[in-house]
């Protein structure tokens, strides 16, 4: 019995010296967080080699603009840390959501753990953003007024800094009246996602 | 003859202009002088441009390198490249690579100088010339800061401490946080995104 004990402490000391080696924070590792009812662990490469290679790496982006660090009057801008903590806070508890906005196709290959897909080009379809809303807990009056005392908080990311996707489905949502302090933008995107090196999750 | 000549002209303008990868939609590069010379600050125009060199690295060994926050401080803006370009542009104050001497003669954001994190650290002389030369003035042992420069700083990237810890440093000194900008994506983000770098060694 005191064999299994011990087995079981130097097993769960050596777990969680595993992702030590490149850490997220001094004090954070790795969160769990759920993906399609499953729980995934969020770390990071821990291969000090690794580099980022493929689409993500690249520099030429003709036609797609620099974005600002800010998009609108009270939306707040986070980084992979506050991300994270969103995870942990907000998404497990079912309060909080974060939205892919980049194409399925996208989407599918790989995306941000717990990220759900709404494609940008959604914001155009006036039934579709009702049921979205109404995902978000955002409920409609018969008067037309939205009301969002408990509605979720959201982020929103798509490509990276060069992408205006998340920018432009985060404007659609201002304009249907959901409220601006509780939605982020995630401006690095699944690029500055990737080049941490980050969990990421195939979703096809 | 002419016609023709006038014709040609026209295509080949438009070609080179639509091949030209903009910052922003009319804004294809920025000039500034650095080193004494002119240099073009612009996107990448080569459309087999990846980032390849050791900034691909995803994972930096920890301690010491963490992925930082977004924010250093509630009053401590952080800047994205637009906002550094304009700060640049419009000479806005005094703009400061914060990385070690070895890091920046390799490779550095144009008209950014070079002084390495380490100053801000501890009561030198030096760090007196360095504040000094912000506008600074010390009297009485007291410094007072109401003259200081905007200074905006950065390091390598998201997981790198060394912009944070001299911003964190010159607020213990007093140094205004509304004087200070924090541009976190730092020499990562900016080749990520195939921003024009200089090699600061082989200019001198």
């Amino acid at each position: 019995m005191k064999k299994i004990l011990l087995v079981c402490i130097a097993m769960t000391y050596l777990s969680a010296g595993q992702y030590d080696k490149v850490k997220i924070t001094p004090d954070m590792s790795y969160i769990y967080v759920y993906h399609k009812g499953k729980a995934v662990k969020v770390h990071r490469t821990q291969d000090p080699q690794h580099k980022l290679t493929g689409e993500y790496a690249k520099q030429y982006r003709p036609g797609q603009y620099l974005q600002p660090i800010s998009i609108y009057e009270n939306i707040q801008t986070i980084g992979e840390v506050e991300l994270l903590h969103f995870m942990k806070d907000k998404v497990n508890d079912k309060k909080g959501l974060i939205v892919d906005v980049r194409p399925k196709k996208y989407y599918n290959q790989e995306s941000i753990p717990s990220a759900v897909n709404m494609p940008a080009t959604i914001k155009n379809d006036d039934v579709k953003m009702e049921k979205i809303l109404k995902i978000m807990g955002a409920k409609r009056a018969d008067d037309g007024t939205l009301n969002t005392e408990h509605a979720m908080d959201v982020v929103f990311y798509c490509h990276g800094l060069w992408c205006k996707k998340a920018p432009e489905f985060i404007n659609a949502f201002l304009e249907l009246g959901y409220p601006a302090e509780k939605v982020l933008y995630y401006r690095g995107g699944f690029q500055m996602w990737k080049i941490l090196g980050f969990t990421t999750v195939i979703n096809k | 003859m002419k016609k023709l000549y006038l014709i040609l002209f026209l295509i080949s303008t438009l070609l080179v202009n639509g091949a030209v990868v903009e910052i922003v939609k009319g804004m294809p590069y920025i000039i500034v002088e650095a080193h004494g010379k002119e240099i073009k600050i612009q996107r990448t125009q080569d459309k087999n441009a990846y980032l390849t060199n050791t900034f691909a690295l995803t994972s930096r060994p920890s301690p010491p390198f963490f992925i930082e926050p977004f924010s250093v401080s509630k009053g401590v803006e952080t800047y994205g490249e637009l906002e550094v370009l304009d700060f640049i542009a419009k000479e806005k104050g005094i703009f400061i690579d914060a990385r070690l001497e070895n890091w920046y003669a390799k490779s550095a954001i144009p008209t950014a100088v070079n002084i390495p994190f380490k100053i801000f650290l501890s009561d030198t002389k030096k760090r007196k010339e360095v504040l000094k030369s912000f506008g600074a003035e010390y009297k009485e042992g007291l410094w007072n800061f109401l003259d200081a420069e905007t200074i905006l700083l950065y390091c390598n990237g998201a997981w790198c401490g060394q912009s944070p810890t001299a911003i964190k440093a010159l607020i213990d000194l007093g140094y205004p946080e509304n004087k200070m900008k924090y541009y976190r994506g730092g020499m990562q983000a900016w080749q990520l995104l195939g921003l024009t770098t200089i090699v600061p060694k082989d200019i001198k």
